[in-house]
């Protein structure tokens, strides 16, 4: 059994709202193991959006027990979460949330800001994470002038930067046409084979979702049902639809062109 | 973009914070100035009248209010009217052997004529007042007559006093004359130039700078007695008689005497310039605590402006930093979630705000440079004692002493680079207490929440 990266118990999450208590989560269980790819799906109103702060230690949870990196998270203070967010989290937004008057690699120095790495370090690492985007030769670009799509993959190298135990995205391909969509999608699912990075991804679209090796479907605040995804089937080499073999770059099953 | 106004208008309050003291101190200065030259004139006054306690002043002219008059029996260098005093009035004449007679009183050491005519060139200048803005045409110069006798001028000081350049008149001299300094702007002239009084072409052989006291207004030219009689036409004629006593004992018998017998002379003793002294003193200490006065009301006014503008500052940096922070609360948001710390994110809005005030203070040190004499003399009372000085070349009498108050060259130079390095100090101060709200509602924000916020 891999090692368990993310671990939740029950956790629950009430907002008040004028004296009312308005629950966004209601006991939700959850485990995400090392090197995992899960999509977490749900209607509107579902608390997605919610779970996925809790998860990032952005919100406290009202009660339950979450475990991070074997890190008991759910009763630490904001001094604590921040440096468990800035280790242990990389954070991808729907709306890429760069800092539009810096620079790619800029951005990308970001969270390694605070950090005891030298400075040459980080400059080197930016370049290494957006070269692994396939973004090298734009490091000095400021994010207005670099396409949605590129915007998102400087997130995603900005997401990589110290080497997080976990990746949360958020919507990550909500801001993006079809093809960017794709591209960002099989991005994070080749970062999850090859590096192994554990990736947990909130959407909606059930067809960015069926991407990942695990999809949770949030309903009312609590976790209804678990399917798999292709990816599972991407890392077992195998096509999901005729068996046949392939290879985790293919982009359709070479057997049955069935696109994966 | 946003920044650069905000800056000017920092910078505006800065330079209000900066000129306000630098107006403080020129004015400060200026009572300053005036006190020493009330001081100098004072104890220059008193000097004399201790001098010339047997001296005993025949003069022709009347009527000289106590404001106007200086004490007279100064040395011809001084002026026996001030610019108020004599012109306008008749000049009257008195026959040189009236001299003689005194001369024949019990008691009488000597009896020394002068001779004062006012030239027929006039000059008109306009002299601010309380009472409002006076014209006045006077007589460009006066004539004086000095009789150049070896033993008078040994004797007694009847000479122009302050020789500049050139030497003083002495027995003899004839074709020559010595003139004061404010005089040789008019005639264009230096030692040994060519001046025609009336007519008649005089050598210069000397400058004379009587500023005793202040009374720089005098522009007389200094001649043989005989001679200033010729040009003017009042051969045989004398305006004044400079009566000496034996003894301080006797002034009072002569005086009587004078008196009874040509009462077309005014006669003043030393006990009349010591009442006018005393009159002259008071009027001073007055203006001298007016002056004090309004000092203290223009720091009171000096400090309400200051806090003001300090208290503006802050609130413009307050405004700009709370409009940022909310502009910017997704950016905040963003920083946290990628792990900056409640710490990180305030600082990095308080370095932002203390920034734009160390800007700010740059722009207004170069705002306030620039535009401190008009800023003070805006936001100050003016401490005005006769009106400012003339405007003409010739400065007038008064003109001289009172300070040019809010004069543009003192406010600048009260610019210190102390007052710019504590204006920089304060920038700091009020960027930083002013983005201090700021910056910890930036690091309150959630980052979950800063999140859904567009």
């Amino acid at each position: 059994m891999s090692e368990v990266i993310l671990k939740a118990e029950e956790l629950s999450k009430t907002y008040a709202l004028n004296k009312r208590k308005i629950p966004a989560l209601s006991g939700v269980n959850l485990q995400v193991n090392k090197g995992e790819f899960v999509a977490i799906m749900g209607p509107s109103g579902s608390g997605k959006t919610t779970l996925l702060n809790v998860l990032g230690c952005l919100d406290k949870p009202t009660s339950g027990k979450m475990i991070l990196d074997k890190v008991d998270v759910a009763k630490l203070p904001e001094r604590e979460l921040c440096k468990i967010r800035r280790d242990k989290i990389g954070f991808i937004f729907q709306t890429f949330n760069l800092l539009p008057y810096l620079n790619a690699a800029e951005n990308v120095e970001l969270p390694m800001e605070n950090t005891k790495r030298p400075r040459s370090e980080r400059r080197k690492r930016a370049r290494e994470l957006l070269e692994l985007v396939g973004l090298s030769g734009r490091e000095e670009h400021r994010p207005q002038r670099l396409s949605a799509g590129e915007q998102q993959r400087v997130a995603i190298a900005r997401a990589l930067a110290n080497d997080p135990a976990m990746i949360l995205a958020d919507e990550p391909t909500g801001n993006l046409d079809t093809q960017n969509k794709y591209e960002i999608v099989r991005l994070l699912a080749n970062l999850n084979i090859d590096r192994g990075t554990t990736i947990v991804m909130v959407t909606h679209d059930s067809q960015v979702a069926s991407h990942t090796e695990r999809m949770l479907l949030l309903q009312d605040g609590r976790i209804t049902k678990e399917k798999q995804g292709l990816h599972l089937a991407k890392k077992k080499l195998v096509c999901p639809y005729c068996g046949g073999k392939i290879q985790p770059s293919d982009e359709r099953c070479p057997n049955c062109r069935k696109r994966l | 973009m946003r920044a650069i106004l905000v800056i000017i208008a920092l910078g505006f309050s800065m330079a209000i914070m900066i000129s306000i003291p630098s107006g403080i101190v020129a004015n400060q200065e200026a009572a300053q100035r005036l006190t020493e030259n009330f001081n100098s004139t004072i104890s220059n006054m008193q000097e004399e009248i201790n001098k010339t306690s047997t001296l005993i002043e025949c003069s022709t002219s009347s009527g000289q209010g106590t404001f106007s008059s200086a004490p007279s029996g100064m040395p011809p260098g001084m002026p026996s009217g001030t610019p108020f005093g004599r012109f306008g009035q008749e000049e009257i004449f008195v026959n040189e052997t009236v001299g003689d007679e005194i001369r024949s009183i019990d008691g009488v050491k000597d009896v020394v004529p002068f001779f004062e005519k006012s030239s027929n060139e006039t000059t008109s200048e306009t002299i601010n007042t309380p009472r409002g803005e006076f014209t006045i045409t006077r007589p460009l110069y006066t004539i004086t007559g000095v009789c150049l006798n070896s033993s008078f001028i040994d004797d007694y000081s009847i000479l122009p006093t302050n020789i500049t350049a050139g030497r003083n008149l002495r027995e003899g001299d004839s074709d020559v004359l010595v003139m004061s300094l404010n005089l040789t702007h008019y005639f264009g002239l230096a030692v040994g130039g060519k001046a025609e009084i009336n007519g008649k072409s005089f050598t210069v052989v000397g400058i004379c700078n009587s500023t005793g006291g202040g009374f720089t207004g005098t522009r007389t030219v200094y001649m043989n007695l005989s001679q200033a009689q010729a040009i003017t036409g009042e051969i045989g004629n004398v305006s004044r008689f400079d009566v000496y006593a034996e003894d301080v004992s006797y002034v009072d018998g002569i005086t009587e005497v004078i008196n009874a017998a040509y009462s077309d002379l005014r006669v003043t003793t030393y006990k009349d310039r010591l009442t006018n002294f005393e009159n002259m003193q008071t009027m001073y200490n007055e203006t001298l605590n007016n002056a004090q006065s309004t000092l203290g009301q223009t720091e009171t006014v000096a400090t309400q402006e200051i806090i003001v503008a300090v208290v503006a500052t802050s609130l413009i940096v307050l405004f700009v930093m709370l409009y940022t922070v909310r502009e910017r609360t997704k950016e905040i948001g963003t920083l946290k979630a990628i792990g900056f710390s409640t710490w990180n994110v305030m600082s990095q809005f308080m370095l932002e705000g203390i920034l734009i005030s160390l800007m700010a203070g740059v722009a207004g040190i170069a705002i306030g440079s620039i535009g401190a004499p008009f800023l003070s003399s805006l936001l100050l009372p003016h401490i005005s004692l006769f009106g400012g000085s003339s405007s003409s070349r010739f400065q007038s009498g008064f003109g001289s002493v009172s300070p040019g108050t809010t004069g543009s060259e003192s406010v600048t130079a009260a610019l210190s680079p102390q007052l710019m390095l504590l204006a920089f100090g304060v920038a700091v101060l009020l960027g930083a207490l002013g983005s201090l709200y700021p910056a910890w509602r930036a690091a309150r924000i959630r980052p979950a929440e800063a999140m859904r916020y567009e």
